[in-house]
């Protein structure tokens, strides 16, 4: 098929293209470079999360959820009001944050996308941005326009500062290897879920035929709630984790979000494989971007991939054709 | 397929006898242009706030959502990156004014709708080519890296810090400087743009405008340059955006790039969706309503304390109004003037043959 | 009269592919001026398909199109359009929200030139135009018939009326070539005869026109000339009657004589 030739053709002039610049960012810069590189595996491990949750719900119901950023941003939010304000254990607070939003996301989506009859996705687009808008306002009104401190999981000294740790010539904070390890695990398992479970299975048949779906025994209803409780729980997850890196402020879903979603676009919406490769594919340019050229500049890096994926490949590198050009 | 992916949202719509008629127009250019008139006579600590300072700002507004109304109601793409333009438009007049001083103001205004012309027909004619929600995310990019080199152009732009001390229009000799000068030469903009686009929603470019959202296809082969259309319709928006930064420039004699962000261009998509898509009041209905509703609020005793309330019900209203009201409320306002008018001419009629048959019961002649 | 041997259509050798299909293979024929001329085949046949290519919609793997002898291939529908060969659709598209008149309206687009500018500030020189426009409109309206209905919103008008109002909407860019793909499904009898009708005095005026149609009663009435699609091929060409008795397209059709009565 044209198609998949062509696939083949942009993965791999964009394989070749990544371990170009990493390359060339290891040679010319060494030690900076590897720890731009590895900061960029750790920011890209944080849009691999993001990404998935934009990937779950539009693998499930084709719908493309703006306020993915925001569940991020409540879920560190929820964390600092649970482990810092309340100093509840790490963990409680970990599930409490998580479990809050996927009620949060349950929620908006009985209210604002189930009763839509026949949602076509602009009006959906807007109607996730009325809630990012909403939930950004609400969250500056309970927690004021400050970011707010983080405690970090391990690796503290006793003087509360967190011992960095050594990999490959390049130092990371402890917290960055809770953030890869916490994408790398939510990944496996939602792979597992989508891919070997008969609830998954079944969610993604709803996604593409609502009606034959429902035959099999998954309704799409139930399809699109658990879709964005999962969707929701994971950006929570997300947010929890990444406190002592990127702390939680009303407004850090904004960008949070927005680039997550052009990772999910690079590496394909709908696919788990793309939110991970798309994430790291971004997070690694970023980094190597900011480190090389400029870091007020690095942010426009994401709209660029976007607009060129758009335009070049709309279902990205890993995603399934859909028709999009006149 | 033609009806099911046509979205109920972006449905054209017959332009209706009532709204797109003369009479119409010179009634609303009429309310408008007296509402300073009557609204100084309101008591200010009743209402909480200057109708006419309001209105100057919602004039801006309008301005941008003239076009944009045309470009998502009429030819049905939608933009989320419209935030741009109207940078574009302030800067340039932010720019050209401060750095010269002896630059008019007038002819910065100018060069802000040429930029944001040029600009718009630069990136329109690659992105026009994407579909539907491809191309409002698109937009949407697009606006994002207009507001990240608005704050990263520091030589040319100030970054965050903003550019201060813009001059007020003046244009010979005469100074726009206080809000009832604002007031009537924004409004008398807004009244002429929209002039300019009833004659073209009624005309054969609008026909072709809305052939072309109802079936791109059936367009083409009806010998309508569908792509041509869709960049000059997407140039036109982008103007009347410029113009509108502009003017918001020269009234707030200050730019910085927050005021470009992605709320912005939802703030201007929600006008045009509230107010009414597809109906040419709608744009100016939405924007004087959700220029008002912030001050409304903020008006109203007890909610004085809670001061982020005006978003989380902006946003909300949003969302309300894409499930239940998707044509806005134009279209109500329509549909009541409609009814009205029909239920008078129903009581006239009524009247008439009471008095016809009052009169003589030899002179009926129905 | 005309002396040209030119024929204003020709098809040569279009091939469309599709992935490893072939939609159409190596189709050609040429169409005269003043003729109607039928395409048939069954469903499947690549009928559509051929129209699309041929009216700039899609774009061959192969071959050519010619129109009044100039190269068509490739170029836009509305370009096409504007050298005066416009078609109709299979499921009707009319433009929702406007009404019938509005409708035909835009078919007079390729005959007219006022912009955004000349429209949006009102020249004399637009507000004639518009008016010409409105008078064209008018006429197709009143050649099919619809003229009394030209207020109404086009999706009120039945389903026969709606194909006429395709139909007229075709006509009112003045074309020389009208293709219409199965202009009489879902057609009644009466209106499948009124549209024979109406048809042939079309063709009387000079309108050439190629039909892809279905109903072999309409067929075997106005066609001057046939051409028969099975698989994408070409399978016979000729007379009505020489294709009505050719073993080949009895076969690929298998109970034409059954169809013959809509």
């Amino acid at each position: 098929m044209q198609g998949d030739s062509r696939q083949k053709v942009i993965l791999a002039a964009t394989a070749v293209f990544v371990v170009a610049v990493l390359a060339v960012t290891l040679i010319l810069k060494g030690s900076i470079g590897m720890q731009w590189i590895l900061s960029g595996i750790v920011v890209g491990s944080i849009y691999t999360l993001v990404a998935m949750g934009f990937s779950i719900i539009y693998s499930s119901t084709r719908a493309i959820n703006l306020a993915q950023g925001e569940f991020t941003m409540v879920g560190g939010m929820l964390m600092y009001t649970f482990t810092v304000q309340a100093k509840l254990p790490l963990w409680v607070g970990f599930l409490l944050a998580v479990l809050i939003v996927m009620i949060l996301g349950a929620v908006f989506e009985r209210a604002a996308i189930h009763p839509l009859k026949n949602p076509n996705m602009i009006t959906i687009i807007i109607i996730t941005i009325g809630f990012s808008i909403a939930l950004r306002a609400a969250a500056k009104w309970i927690w004021g326009s400050n970011p707010v401190p983080a405690r970090a999981f391990t690796g503290l000294a006793k003087s509360g500062k967190e011992i960095p740790v050594k990999i490959f010539g390049a130092s990371l904070s402890p917290q960055s290897l809770w953030i890869v390890g916490l994408a790398a695990l939510a990944v496996i398992l939602v792979f597992i879920f989508f891919n070997k479970t008969m609830l998954g299975k079944g969610m993604r048949a709803a996604a593409e035929n609502r009606d034959a779906a429902s035959l099999v025994g998954v309704s799409y209803s139930t399809t699109s709630l658990i879709a964005w409780t999962m969707a929701a729980g994971l950006g929570a997850a997300a947010g929890a984790v990444i406190g002592p890196i990127q702390a939680a402020v009303f407004d850090v879903g904004t960008m949070l979000g927005l680039k997550g979603f052009a990772a999910a676009i690079l590496g394909g919406l709908g696919s788990t494989q793309g939110a991970v490769a798309g994430g790291l594919i971004l997070g690694i340019l970023e980094s190597v971007v900011a480190g090389g050229f400029s870091s007020g500049y690095k942010d426009a890096l994401a709209f660029l991939i976007l607009i060129l994926v758009l335009l070049i490949r709309p279902e990205g590198l890993l995603g399934k054709p859909e028709a999009v050009k006149v | 397929m033609a009806a099911a992916d046509k979205p109920d949202l972006l449905k054209s719509r017959t332009v209706p006898e009532l709204t797109s008629g003369m009479r119409m127009y010179l009634i609303v250019a009429a309310l408008i242009l007296t509402v300073p008139l009557w609204a100084r006579f309101i008591p200010g600590d009743v209402i909480h706030m200057d109708i006419t300072n309001v209105m100057v700002l919602a004039g801006i507004y309008s301005c941008a959502v003239v076009g944009l109304n045309l470009l998502i109601g009429y030819a049905g793409q939608v933009s989320l990156g419209h935030s741009a333009f109207m940078g574009i438009g302030a800067y340039s007049v932010a720019i050209l004014c401060t750095t010269f001083k002896w630059f008019p103001t007038w002819l910065g205004i100018i060069v802000g709708v040429l930029l944001s012309g040029v600009i718009g027909l630069l990136v329109g004619v690659p992105v026009l080519r994407l579909k539907g929600h491809y191309l409002a995310l698109a937009t949407l990019g697009l606006g994002e890296i207009a507001f990240i080199l608005f704050r990263q152009m520091i030589d040319l732009t100030k970054g965050t810090v903003g550019i201060t001390s813009i001059p007020p229009l003046s244009m010979f000799g005469f100074q726009f400087n206080s809000d009832l000068k604002q007031y009537y030469l924004v409004w008398v903009i807004v009244l002429l743009l929209l002039l300019f686009t009833i004659n073209i929603v009624r005309s054969r470019v609008g026909r072709s405008l809305r052939a072309l959202h109802s079936s791109e296809v059936a367009a083409d082969a009806m010998g309508v340059n569908t792509a041509r259309y869709k960049t000059y319709v997407f140039v036109l928006s982008a103007m009347f955006a410029g113009l509108a930064g502009a003017l918001f420039a020269l009234r707030q004699l200050y730019v910085n790039p927050e005021s470009f962000t992605l709320t912005l261009s939802i703030l201007l998509v929600t006008m045009v969706v509230v107010g009414g898509m597809g109906n040419l009041y709608g744009g100016i209905v939405g924007a004087i309503v959700l220029t008002f509703l912030p001050e409304v609020i903020k008006a109203l005793p007890s909610f004085e304390k809670f001061n982020n309330y005006n978003l989380v019900l902006y946003g909300l209203l949003l969302i309300v109004f894409m499930i239940f009201w998707p044509r806005g409320i134009a279209y109500g306002l329509e549909r009541g003037a409609d009814l009205t008018s029909r239920g008078a001419r129903h009581l006239h009629d009524r009247y008439r043959s009471r008095r016809i048959e009052g009169h003589s019961k030899d002179e009926r002649d129905e | 009269m005309n002396a040209m041997s030119e024929p204003v259509l020709r098809i040569d050798s279009i091939t469309r592919m599709f992935g490893g299909l072939a939609a159409l293979k190596d189709v050609s024929f040429d169409v005269e001026v003043g003729e109607i001329k039928a395409v048939i085949g069954p469903n499947g046949a690549g009928k559509t398909t051929l129209f699309d290519v041929v009216t700039g919609i899609q774009k061959p793997s192969s071959g050519d199109v010619f129109l009044k002898g100039q190269r068509i291939t490739g170029m836009r529908a509305d370009q096409i359009t504007s050298m005066g060969m416009v078609r109709t659709f299979q499921t009707v598209r009319l433009f929702e929200g406007m009404t019938v008149l509005e409708n035909a309206m835009v078919g007079c687009t390729s005959r007219s030139q006022k912009g955004f500018l000349a429209n949006g500030l009102r020249f004399p020189s637009a507000r004639r135009e518009e008016r010409q426009i409105a008078a064209w409109a008018e006429e197709v309206l009143e050649e099919v018939g619809l003229e009394t209905r030209s207020g109404e919103l086009g999706t009120n008008l039945s389903f026969g009326q709606q194909r006429m109002l395709e139909l007229a909407r075709a006509l009112a860019s003045d074309p020389e070539v009208l293709l219409l793909d199965e202009p009489a499904a879902g057609l009644n009898p009466y209106e499948t005869s009124e549209l024979s009708g109406l048809l042939k005095k079309l063709r009387d005026k000079g309108l050439t026109i190629l039909v892809v149609e279905h109903d072999m009663g309409l067929v075997m009435q106005v066609s001057d000339d046939i051409v028969v699609l099975d698989y994408g091929e070409i399978i016979a060409k000729g007379t009505p009657e020489e294709v009505q008795n050719d073993p080949r397209v009895i076969e690929a059709y298998l109970g034409i004589e059954a169809d013959s009565d809509a």
